[in-house]
């Protein structure tokens, strides 16, 4: 289906449901209740009686699911990212990931984008959650493109997938070719200073700080991991190896999600100075999109702000290592030997 | 028999006959060994819960269900869902003696790669949930039932074995509500209502009752029955099947007794879960024997050296 670049995340979302129902007869929607604000309501336009309602009951939204995909149908059970990662957290779990059944589970408005909604409403927990759940695929999709082909892809695999869709229309990272690779992260810009690693729509944000660091000489690297779970450690390790600093940022909390996951690569693999962009710990206010990201510090600016942080770790690192090596070579503690 | 002179009948008659019934007392009787000889030797497990469904088990795998344990992916068999996941052993015991697995195996329950201590779907034949959280069985149930539905699959039933206390749960009644909202006969519940849950009675712990008027409120027939007499449960089972089929799920409340089959356990809710050592595991099994009219027979594997749990890195 032809969209342009400024259609919102759910409307690709409802649109591309409707091209997997006409190839998968097996594809089965559930809906607790949300399918205009989800845009499950295409599919239920196109296939009514593939569309099956469970009211406001998420964790039976999420064992039904379990029981459909036992008799061999792939369900998609549809509800906000918060509901399907919080409310039904042990259900998605032992029901779903324990057995690896093939629930492709889409969480709805992701992150802050939520149309003021509140803490309870943003999901700023849901990627560490799912994250955790052996068996369980994590995607945050950075593009329409993408989202449409993590949906074929999630099609595709034989077991437990959560992506997630954003309330918002996204800029294109990717065009129409764009093809997704579990565990595959792109390069969307080439640079030697340092690394910006971003995930679902904050790669976006990425490149633009990555244009405000170029012009102060800074040359950023922007790589964009859509697949959190399984990661591209490759890719995070090549990258960070060669620029020796990284900041990641996510449309999340900054404890468990998708800079958890990058620092848990690059802290065995890669040590380099790693600062996280995201919600600090806290539960978030209600407000518009960009004073949002403004106020928790999300924004281009702040990225780019991070990323000079990141560079004088770096550059401090370094020289205390020089610092060390020349003065006592074989001491365990150089820091506090020079201090 | 209080049902008079007992006659031969058909499989899915109303009634059964002498042999019959003694064939099914007996495989609750091989349940509850079984049951007991596994969690002693596995060291853990829940002998109360295992043992108040013993019949119901029995009456399901060996008379009312339509399976057969060389195709346990048969797509028209009746699906059973453990929702009280915590009774594992009892159900590894029946599908175990139904020809599922060998017997021998239920040795390997709580053992590394052996029988989960709940359920594993993806482990064993015969199992048709993973499961060990309460409440989540019914549900799984449900989307089985709606899927036997869409496959217009009208020979196979979708059976749920709930706990009583498990009915505490927020879960089990959104499923209650969807059942009844997708009208789905090819459901039936069973309750094992026997009134003690893991630390007390459930009027103590958190009242269920009316257990009844509840089920009937959430749009389903409601058949009660003992639990515990074969012909009460089989001729349950046949009502559920063949005769409440009105366009409601169907759930049977058992009224059981925990711990069914062995004095100290009954209604004790010390026996939730507790793992006999091998010496009152023989007594258990004596008493069970005796209970039984069946020569005494103790543990099986008294003698033999058990399993002893070490700190990590060593005690």
């Amino acid at each position: 289906m032809a969209h342009t670049a400024r259609a919102d995340m759910r409307d690709i979302f409802g649109d591309t449901l409707v091209e997997l129902g006409e190839a998968y007869p097996k594809l089965v929607v559930l809906d607790a209740d949300l399918n205009t604000s989800s845009k499950t309501v295409k599919f239920l336009k196109r296939f009514p009686d593939r569309f099956i309602q469970v009211g406001i009951a998420e964790q039976n939204l999420m064992g039904m699911a379990a029981g459909l995909a036992a008799e061999g149908y792939v369900p998609i059970p549809s509800t906000f990212a918060c509901f399907a990662a919080r409310r039904a957290c042990d259900q998605v779990s032992i029901s779903i990931a324990y057995p690896k059944l093939n629930v492709k589970i889409p969480g709805s408005y992701a992150g802050l984008p939520t149309s003021a909604c509140g803490a309870s409403h943003n999901a700023i927990e849901d990627l560490a959650i799912m994250r955790s759940m052996p068996n369980m695929r994590v995607v945050d999709p950075g593009d329409h493109h993408e989202l449409r082909a993590v949906m074929h892809a999630a099609m595709a695999h034989d077991g437990p997938v959560y992506y997630r869709i954003t309330r918002l229309a996204l800029p294109d990272l990717f065009d129409a070719s764009y093809r997704f690779e579990w565990g595959k992260g792109a390069r969307l810009r080439v640079g030697t200073d340092m690394t910006l690693a971003g995930t679902g729509m904050m790669t976006a944000l990425c490149l633009r700080a990555a244009d405000l660091l170029a012009a102060s000489g800074v040359s950023a690297e922007v790589l964009h991991l859509g697949s959190i779970k399984p990661l591209d450690s490759a890719l995070l390790i090549e990258s960070a190896g060669k620029t020796g600093a990284v900041v990641t940022a996510e449309n999340h909390s900054v404890l468990g999600g998708f800079g958890s996951a990058v620092t848990e690569v690059l802290a065995e693999h890669c040590p380099v100075p790693v600062l996280r962009i995201g919600v600090a710990d806290r539960f978030v206010d209600s407000g518009g999109i960009d004073e949002l990201f403004t106020h928790y510090r999300m924004q281009p600016a702040d990225i780019a702000a991070a990323a000079r942080t990141a560079l004088d770790r770096r550059q401090q690192q370094r020289l205390t290592a020089t610092a060390g090596s020349a003065g006592s070579r074989n001491t365990t503690h150089p820091v506090k030997e020079n201090a | 028999m209080r049902m008079g002179e007992p006659v031969s009948v058909a499989r899915h008659g109303l009634r059964l006959d002498a042999a019959a019934a003694a064939a099914l007392e007996e495989a609750a009787y091989q349940i509850r060994r079984a049951s007991v000889e596994m969690i002693t030797w596995g060291r853990w497990g829940h002998i109360g819960g295992s043992f108040s469904m013993a019949e119901l088990l029995a009456c399901l795998y060996f008379r009312e269900m339509r399976i057969d344990p060389e195709r346990p992916d048969w797509p028209l068999r009746d699906r059973f869902i453990l929702s009280k996941a915590h009774g594992s052993p009892a159900l590894y015991a029946t599908l175990a003696l139904r020809g599922y697995f060998p017997r021998d195996d239920l040795y390997t329950y709580c053992q590394l790669g052996g029988l989960e201590g709940h359920t594993d779907m993806t482990r064993t034949p015969g199992i048709e949930s993973s499961g060990g959280p309460l409440g989540q069985g019914l549900s799984i149930a449900v989307g089985r039932a709606l899927a036997l539905r869409y496959q217009e699959n009208r020979q196979s039933r979708v059976y749920c074995m709930l706990g009583d206390g498990e009915l505490n749960e927020g879960q089990v009644w959104e499923a209650a509500m969807s059942a009844a909202h997708y009208h789905l006969d090819n459901l039936i519940a069973i309750v094992d209502y026997n009134k003690v849950m893991a630390k007390g009675f459930v009027w103590d712990m958190m009242r269920v009752e009316p257990m009844h008027e509840k089920w009937a409120a959430f749009g389903w027939e409601v058949i009660e029955t003992d639990g515990h007499d074969v012909l009460a449960v089989t001729r349950a089972l046949h009502e559920a099947r063949h005769v409440r089929v009105t366009g409601k799920p169907i759930v049977i409340v058992a009224h059981t007794v925990k711990g069914r089959g062995v004095e100290a356990m009954e209604f004790n809710a010390k026996w939730h879960t507790h793992a006999p050592d091998p010496a009152t595991a023989d007594s258990v099994l004596r008493e069970l024997a005796r209970n039984y009219g069946r020569p005494e027979e103790g543990y099986s594997r008294a003698a033999v050296a058990h399993r002893v749990e070490t700190f990590p890195g060593g005690n």
